[in-house]
């Protein structure tokens, strides 16, 4: 394996100490001179027409500078997510939301916003705001709202009652065939909670409008560019009259903001536009957990078919998920999940059917793993029973299944590369697979389990989306590089990585690289952060960048010291001749006597010898990356307290085949986090609602994150199946962790008691239940 | 509108700092629940009076077997307190299980006593301990079984804006005697117990001299399980009689359904099962033998 100096060392990251020590700017704690503070008022009913709007009061409050509602924001129909700026074509985004409308149709929808001198006087206007509803029906289950007798939400659906957009359907080899041909089919249904990113910074944006018309918005959104022309069609400004930029920071995302986030943007440029001053919008906490995008629930159905020497042969997977009152990514995520679930075992004849409903709950939009969560706990839970029913080993039957480098697929590009095997091996030996069957003593209470599941992912959304990058490397005056890129880093460590592959590709220290990075004025376009992609598709553009200017580099110096620059390298910021012993050499030591042979130059000495020639070296990166899976798989021992119910996830083993671990460490955070979430998702996270479909789950103490006492020990493991398209062989890693996780941990949970759970989370209540009846049936 | 905060350096000072503010100034110690109060205006005050720094009631004292403490207290002090482990570790558990490392560093226990919630942890295990908060008023002191300072959800019989609970005490747990506490909950931290339960037992020749058994929330203060403790009272340490005991628990409890936390019915089947583990555990501590 090549020696890289930077890549594949967990340096420090670059925004450690700013953030260890607080000093680091989020948008929430973003002020501007003459600011305001923006309210927004939101529906308290699931469905229902505004009758009459009055805000004469509100206007009145004394330091209150701007009242908007439906009748004085723009009437521009827009998607909040970032689809409606790379819908492939002849596929359309689905448009469907006003800043404001005279109907709401979930608790939350937003019906007016306050600009005022403080945040009090702001939420005491909203008091004055005077609102007449008329209630109309809602509906709040996808299959129920797929009924003839269910109201219709919006009026825009093509192909069934609110179903959202396009029908999603993957159809490969013949499936009605190959079920013929099995000797075993096992087909479930299986139902998925909503839940919540609970990223750690709420939704928010900081707007000012200056006289000229120009915009400048401050956001933590994930993609700064696209948003930037969302803005625009909204409010009718050109693209290069907006900035939009994270401010640097965000705090989190895991997919709440590709696009906008939630309204804060333009609910903050329209106050702004208004009230002529700078506006924040900061979502409380209760605000985010009930208007801004949640994960899908709904159903998912898998029917499995397999061979007697447990060859699968066909696959059927359908799924209704539950949209929420609007797009979002609806459209997008039943994709996701029919093309991540088909993706990850070799069957001939496969097909998938599914998409969205819209239901009057909080819209439903991307959340780490996009869908692939939705697919991979029914589908590793059919393979589990499969094993069962073969009297097989269930590692022995995923083995014997799993996608190979080079087989056909139902993805439009080719599979490169896996490690999935591998993943398999160093992940059953870490957690001890062979102790599966002797862990309970007769007549214990409280039973232990090993559990397996499997994925695998994205990284990047090309070409089920528009998505491509841009990258600009430019060698200063002293040698010192700056990288600009238009992706933002939500936490994950982007400004750190990025860095990591500039330095190497130039052949200079880290120390020496600085980031410009989420801006729309000081970067070049990129799509932003998202689906695994920002390391993989944005560094494919820093690599690029890098090398242009690398090449700029070695021909100048080729000149500097009289040999071709095929000959020349660059280590430590020096050009060198290969092959030539260094040492000799004066440069560096800043003495060369003029006429002396040179046979190596710093990079700072060549930089200036060049500025001093009307020259710099800049340069420029434009790539559409191609795509690679990541693969992983996780094995999850559990302890079932079968008097109570509870379950407590002792242990995961979580090995990931990230191609190449540009920063280790933080591939190992990015790991943990979703194995972490992924917890949630399998045992305690839902969002519930009331019959009047009030969320129930809508702050960080009711909604049931595991916290730090909740976590299980987390073994990590790095599986290197270097992918050619990747930069230094890497793939994606953000989303993979929280793929495979409950699909493991409810196989451990029906090893360790022999019951099978179809819905998460895996509650005590409901684990409880399913013993009494297991039991009960059992006598 | 909070208007002032007054830092009294004795009991006597703050009752006066109190009736000076004629219910509108009301006693602060850990705020970790009154500041949220204050905040939505679930309550109101024009004056707190903070207690946490007057000499003496941050201490924990053990005295002719009876131990102390004082209003100060906070949670974690009582979690790590030895002498707590030692004779009294149904109070070291309860008090561990509230809230996060931080709330547990500033919330106090007699706070969590006189807040008043039906399942407060500390408060639970302060009943099992028979309890007795000292009452500082003007008109003089008083000792009110902890047990009785409830008067309805999330109500104190107490007054904050006239009487203080300087000190809470219970004796000392005897070498003969145990305690457990078992709690019912959606995660290790940041969770409002599903159900709570604390047992106290006294053991001689393994026999129970005497159980107390306190279970929440299951009734709008913590609630003692008489006809559990009455069926235990000289019986023989043995499982049958536990099992007979963590039945009358059930029968006696009046759990409520939660959308958030479970069912009365999951309650009340799950019930048993803490108070027979919690009674287990306690004979254990006691050194008796099942």
């Amino acid at each position: 394996m090549k020696n890289y100096n930077v890549v594949g060392q967990s340096v420090r990251r670059l925004d450690a100490a700013e953030k260890a020590t607080g000093t680091a700017v989020f948008s929430s704690d973003f002020t501007l001179p003459g600011m305001l503070y923006g309210k927004v008022l939101r529906s308290p009913y699931a469905h229902a027409r505004i009758v009459s709007i009055d805000t004469t009061e509100a206007e009145k409050l004394p330091g209150v500078k701007a009242v908007v509602t439906y009748k004085n924001t723009p009437r521009e129909i827009f998607n909040t997510s970032a689809t409606m700026t790379f819908t492939v074509p002849a596929l359309k985004p689905v448009l469907d939301q006003y800043i404001f409308d005279s109907v709401v149709r979930y608790v939350g929808d937003e019906v007016a916003a306050v600009a005022a001198v403080s945040e009090k006087l702001a939420e005491e206007a909203l008091k004055l705001i005077k609102v007449e509803y008329e209630e109309l029906p809602a509906v709040f289950d996808p299959l129920e709202a797929m009924k003839p007798e269910a109201p219709d939400i919006h009026a825009n659906c093509k192909e069934g009652k609110n179903i959202i957009g396009e029908i999603i359907k993957i159809p490969m080899g013949d499936v009605e065939k190959g079920f013929k041909e099995c000797d075993l089919v096992i087909e479930k249904r299986f139902k998925l909670p909503i839940v919540k990113q609970v990223q750690m910074e709420t939704q928010a944006a900081v707007a000012q409008v200056e006289v000229n018309g120009k915009i400048t918005v401050w956001s933590t959104t994930q993609t700064p560019h696209p948003t930037r022309m969302i803005l625009a069609k909204i409010f009718g400004v050109p693209n290069s009259k907006i900035r939009v930029l994270n401010p640097p920071y965000v705090g989190g995302g895991f997919g709440v903001r590709i696009g906008l986030s939630a309204k804060a943007e333009p609910i903050a440029v329209a106050l702004a536009m208004q009230a002529g001053k700078p506006v924040r919008v900061i979502y409380s906490r209760e605000e985010d957990f009930m208007a801004s995008d949640t994960r899908h629930g709904g159903y998912v159905t898998v029917k499995l078919g397999a061979k007697k020497d447990g060859t699968f042969h066909a696959l059927d997977l359908k799924a209704a998920l539950n949209g929420g009152a609007y797009c979002s990514f609806s459209t997008e995520t039943p994709g996701v999940l029919g093309a991540m679930g088909l993706a990850v075992y070799r069957i001939p004849n496969q097909s998938y059917y599914g998409h969205s409903v819209y239901t009057n709950v909080t819209p439903a939009g991307a959340m780490r793993g996009f869908g692939n969560p939705q697919a991979m706990f029914p589908i590793e839970s059919v393979v589990d029973m499969m094993a069962e029913e073969l009297g097989m080993d269930p590692l022995e039957l995923r083995l014997k299944n799993i996608m190979r480098a080079g087989d056909p697929w139902c993805l439009p590009y080719p599979c490169q590369s896996t490690g999935l095997a591998e993943c398999i091996e160093r992940g059953a030996k870490s957690i001890g697979w062979e102790r599966r069957g002797s862990l309970n003593q007769p007549g214990a209470k409280k039973l232990r389990g090993i559990g397996v599941g499997v994925g695998t992912h994205v990284s990047n959304s090309w070409p089920f989306c528009v998505d491509y990058d841009n990258a600009i490397v430019t060698v200063q005056q002293d040698g010192s590089i700056h990288l600009a890129s238009g992706v933002p880093d939500i936490g994950t460590g982007t400004s750190t990585a990025l860095p990591q592959l500039a330095a190497e590709v130039l052949g200079v220290g880290l120390e020496e690289v600085s980031l410009t990075f989420g801006d729309t004025l000081s970067t070049p376009f990129d799509i932003g952060s998202h689906a695994s992609r920002t390391l993989y598709a944005a560094g494919t553009a820093v690599v690029a960048a890098a090398e242009d200017a690398k090449r700029q580099i070695l021909e100048y110096a080729a000149d500097f010291l009289k040999v071709s620059p095929e000959r020349l390298e660059i280590k430590d910021s020096l050009i060198y001749i290969t092959g030539r012993e260094l040492g000799e050499d004066c440069a560096g030591t800043g003495v060369c006597k003029t006429g002396e042979e040179r046979i190596s130059v710093t990079l700072q000495e060549l930089a200036y010898h060049a500025h001093l020639r009307n020259k710099q070296f800049i340069g420029v990166g434009r790539i559409v990356p191609e795509n690679a899976p990541p693969w992983h798989a996780h094995f999850a021992e559990v302890e079932v307290d079968t008097e109570t119910g509870q379950v407590k996830v002792i242990r995961v083993a979580a090995a990931h085949d990230v191609g190449k671990a540009i920063n280790p460490v933080i591939v190992e955070g990015q790991i943990e986090g979703g194995v972490l979430q992924g917890v949630g998702y399998a045992v305690s996270e839902e969002i519930v609602h009331d019959a009047k479909g009030r969320p129930l789950h809508n702050s960080l103490h009711k909604y049931l994150l595991p916290t730090a006492e909740d976590i299980p020990e987390i073994d990590a493991i790095i599986v290197e199946a270097s992918d050619p398209s990747g930069p230094f062989g890497a793939k994606g890693v953000g989303e993979t962790g929280l793929v495979p996780t409950a699909g493991a941990i409810a196989n451990a949970v029906y090893n360790a008691t022999g019951v099978r759970f179809y819905e998460i989370p895996m509650t005590e209540e409901k684990v409880f239940r399913a013993l009494s009846a297991a039991k009960n049936s059992t006598c | 509108m909070l208007q002032d905060y007054l830092i009294p350096e004795t009991v006597e000072q703050a009752l006066s700092h109190l009736q000076g503010g004629k219910g509108r100034a009301r006693v602060v110690a850990g705020g970790t629940d009154l500041l949220l109060d204050l905040a939505n205006g679930k309550k109101e005050a024009g004056v707190l009076v903070d207690l946490t720094r007057i000499p003496g009631l941050q201490e924990i004292t053990l005295e002719d077997d009876l131990i102390r403490l004082g209003a100060a207290v906070t949670h974690n002090q009582v979690a790590k307190s030895k002498l707590i482990q030692e004779k009294a570790s149904v109070l070291a558990r309860a008090a561990r299980s509230v809230g996060s490392l931080q709330i547990r560093n500033t919330a106090t226990v007699v706070g969590n006593v006189v807040n008043a919630q039906p399942a407060a942890d500390a408060a639970v295990a302060l009943v099992a301990l028979g309890a007795v908060a000292e009452v500082v008023s003007p008109s003089g002191k008083e000792y009110i079984p902890v047990e009785k300072l409830y008067a309805g959800v999330g109500k104190s019989v107490l007054d904050s804006t006239s009487q203080i609970v300087t000190r809470i005490q219970f004796p000392a747990l005897l070498k003969n005697q145990g305690s457990a506490y078992e709690r019912l909950e959606q995660r290790k931290a940041l969770a409002l117990p599903m159900l709570n339960v604390a047992v106290v037992v006294s053991l001689a020749d393994n026999r129970f001299q005497w159980a107390r058994i306190v279970m929440a929330p299951v009734g709008p203060g913590p609630v003692r399980a008489t006809e559990a403790e009455a069926i235990l009272t000289g019986a023989d340490v043995s499982l049958g009689n536990i099992e007979n005991a963590a039945a009358a628990a059930r029968a006696q409890a009046n759990p409520r359904s939660s959308a958030l936390r479970g069912s009365r019915e999951y309650r009340l089947e799950v019930l048993p099962v803490l108070v027979r583990r919690a009674l287990e555990a306690a004979v254990v501590r006691a050194g008796g033998n099942c």
